[in-house]
């Protein structure tokens, strides 16, 4: 329990009985504490990053790592707990990214045909960084296989999810998450 | 588009006077017309003086009067509202101006001096003006041109429109375009609600221009030398340019700038569902044109009929 | 190695082919060596891609989220805040709201702030230094009233007088008033899918404004010819 006088409350979990420190903070931030959303934010900064850095490749991610966590603040309140807080940040950061991908008239190649996409990732120079080197070899794929291949490989989703969110046939998820892995080939440790 | 009026007809058999005054005009006097309805024209000439010609009905009297720093013209009704009055004035070109009335049209021709007309059912055509122009009407295009300052002009039912005209310019208006084609404006803010917004001039180094509207297309005139900033925001609209744009930042959404040239100017340009459009000089208003010839023929709701 | 089989092993790796085809393909890697070796570079890629650490940013971000959704860090005083704000909006008409003694300023969130002239400094509901959280159903409510109460008081003045306008005049103002009312209508659906973007906000602001504007003109017109 916290000391008295500082006006907060550790509260419980009414469905399961056991403390979830994340959706205790979630309801409090909801509730406009600042300091339980700021814990919210460190702990799940780290992932939320790194799925931003990955999903937008070599474009500045700052921005859009403080969009996700303001709409995170907007949307508090219909976190309901049904699932963990974590998956619900995660899918609200999807959102995020994937919104302000909308281009406006100006096209962009997005899901390449053919072996276009093996050609666009260059082949893997010598350096110690083997992990830096897979990591920038996944942000020089192309945009709409770099983002099947993060958010299959790397986050877990599936490709009826994946299809959903990227508004694509499940066989084209599939496929650019082939193509992906095959262009991520030449990076790897030999 | 005409004034109606509020009550009572106008009579054609009524009494009319004529009146035709001229009075000396002190330099640094400025001309006061309050009309409630009918038409005020301003010419100039070369005397220090003023001269007004009007033939009001004989339910109305006209007003003249010179003290201070004012000449000043108005219109009174003998029993009630005053009548309609049609006047021409002639004032020199230093004479600033201060015109208003209700069922009131303006005209302004080579007044080099400022200039602030106020209306409610008028149009305004100024040509001329200098340092402060404010041009207002509700229901009634507001159209100015050969002008240069601090300039401010307003409709609320009609278009805006400033050609020729140079300095800090404002624009608005609800339920028209706002046209501004040869303006050499250092500082521009052009909004209106429902309404295209254009703009055929000069991108002055470190000027601002803010091109706002709601339900309409926003067409500005640029070219890759053109030194500016330009962040463009949409919610479900688009964006076309006549030349290539270096899309490089990130972008949220619908919401993105780049830079042309050294990026000296900030241009914001939004609208809500509406097409922003970069073209080359000059072609600004072929959109406009090719659009009013492809709506040629819509509805139009004419107010004046009561 | 045949582009035939190749193009499957993803999805054979992922546990994804129909049973027939998973046979047919795993036959063909007991003949194949180089359909092997692909396949166990992607099952290589495939792992590595789930042992990816996390990235943190290179700088702290907190600040700027914290400015975004006006939560006072402790780190500056409160009048910074809204000084940043300020400034963040100057780029959209704030001079034109100053000029016109009252105006909005939209925060993320959907809510508006009424901005005082410069003598004055911004309405922040921050009601004692005790408390620094401050909610945002506390700002939203405080401006939002404001603006509903400013609305009102104009619609009233109009309503009482629109009877000394002529009809004309009063059908202009009332459609160019449903005209704003329309714009805002459709700036707050776009607001309640997307409430943190920066540009509806603004433009909601902006045309909440013009019908203020607007009001207060008719207001005006209805006391001039009173």
């Amino acid at each position: 329990m916290t000391p008295p006088g500082t006006g907060v409350t550790t509260l419980e979990h009414q469905a399961t009985g056991r403390t979830d420190s994340d959706a205790v903070d979630a309801t409090l931030a909801a509730s406009g504490d600042a300091h339980a959303f700021e814990r919210l934010y460190r702990a799940h900064l780290g992932r939320v990053s790194s799925l931003v850095r990955r999903m937008l490749g070599d474009e500045d991610p700052d921005d859009v790592i403080q969009d996700v966590f303001v709409r995170a603040w907007q949307k508090l309140g219909t976190f309901r707990g049904e699932s963990a807080f974590g998956t619900w940040l995660h899918r609200l950061a999807v959102n995020v990214i994937l919104g302000r991908r909308e281009t406006l008239g100006i096209r962009r190649q997005r899901h390449l045909d053919g072996d276009a996409v093996l050609e666009s990732v260059p082949s893997r120079r010598t350096t110690p960084e083997i992990s830096m080197d897979f990591e920038a070899a996944i942000d020089r794929l192309p945009e709409g296989a770099r983002q099947v291949f993060v958010l299959h490989d790397v986050e877990g989703y599936r490709h009826e999810e994946i299809a959903g969110m990227l508004g694509l046939a499940t066989g084209t998820s599939k496929s650019q998450l082939h193509r992906a892995r095959m262009a991520l080939r030449r990076h790897l440790e030999r | 588009m005409f004034f109606t009026l509020a009550s009572g007809a106008f009579a054609a058999l009524a009494l009319l006077q004529q009146i035709d005054t001229t009075v000396t005009a002190q330099p640094g006097q400025r001309l006061v017309v309050d009309s409630y309805g009918g038409e005020i024209a301003v010419k100039t000439w070369g005397r220090n003086a003023v001269r007004v010609e009007a033939d009001p009905p004989s339910r109305t009297s006209v007003e003249i009067s010179s003290s201070g720093g004012v000449v000043s013209v108005r219109s009174e009704g003998r029993r009630g509202p005053p009548a309609t009055v049609d006047y021409t004035i002639t004032v020199p070109a230093w004479m600033g101006l201060d015109l208003s009335g209700v069922y009131t049209d303006v005209k302004v021709a080579g007044v080099r001096a400022p200039i602030t007309v106020e209306t409610v059912q008028g149009e305004v055509d100024v040509a001329g003006g200098e340092g402060t122009i404010s041009l207002r009407s509700v229901q009634g295009a507001v159209k100015l041109q050969d002008a240069k300052g601090r300039i401010d002009v307003h409709s609320v039912n009609e278009e805006v429109r400033v050609s020729n005209a140079s300095g800090e310019i404002t624009a608005e208006t609800v339920n028209g375009d706002v046209v501004l084609e040869q303006v050499d404006a250092t500082s521009l803010d052009a909004t209106t609600v429902n309404g295209d917004l254009g703009y055929d001039g000069p991108i002055r180094n470190g000027g601002r221009y803010t091109l706002s509207t709601h339900n309409g297309d926003i067409t500005l005139a640029a070219t890759e030398r053109t030194n500016a900033t330009v962040m463009v925001s949409t919610f479900s609209g688009d964006f076309e340019s006549d030349f290539p744009v270096p899309l490089r930042e990130t972008r949220k959404g619908r919401r993105f700038s780049f830079n042309l040239g050294g990026g000296s100017a900030q241009v914001s340009l939004e609208s809500f569902q509406g097409t922003i459009r970069l073209v080359r000089p000059g072609h600004v208003n072929q959109e406009r044109d090719q659009e009013d010839r492809d709506h040629k023929g819509s509805d139009h709701d004419d107010d004046s009929a009561r | 190695m045949s582009d035939q089989w190749t193009d499957r092993l993803s999805e054979y790796l992922d546990d994804e082919l129909p049973p027939d085809e998973r046979v047919a393909l795993e036959a063909h890697l007991r003949q194949c060596a180089g359909c092997g070796a692909v396949l166990a570079d992607l099952k290589r890629i495939a792992t590595r891609a789930r042992g990816l650490e996390d990235r943190l940013p290179e700088r702290d971000l907190w600040p700027g989220i914290a400015a975004r959704i006006g939560l006072d860090t402790g780190e500056r005083p409160v009048v910074d805040l809204d000084a940043v704000r300020v400034r963040r909006r100057v780029s959209f008409s704030l001079p034109q709201l100053i000029a016109a003694g009252i105006g909005l300023v939209a925060l993320s969130g959907g809510t508006a702030w009424v901005l005082h002239p410069p003598a004055r400094t911004v309405v922040a509901v921050r009601e004692a230094p005790a408390a620094p959280v401050v909610t945002v159903a506390n700002r939203s409510s405080v401006a939002g009233q404001r603006y509903a109460s400013a609305v009102a008081d104009l619609e009233r003045v109009l309503d009482q007088g629109r009877g000394r306008l002529d009809t004309a005049t009063v059908r202009v103002i009332l459609r160019n008033l449903a005209t704003i009312d329309s714009a805002i209508a459709q700036a707050q659906r776009a607001l309640a899918a997307d409430s943190a973007n920066v540009y509806l906000n603004s433009h909601l602001a902006e045309t909440r404004q013009r019908k203020l504007e607007l009001l207060r003109q008719a207001a005006a017109l209805v006391s001039s010819v009173s």
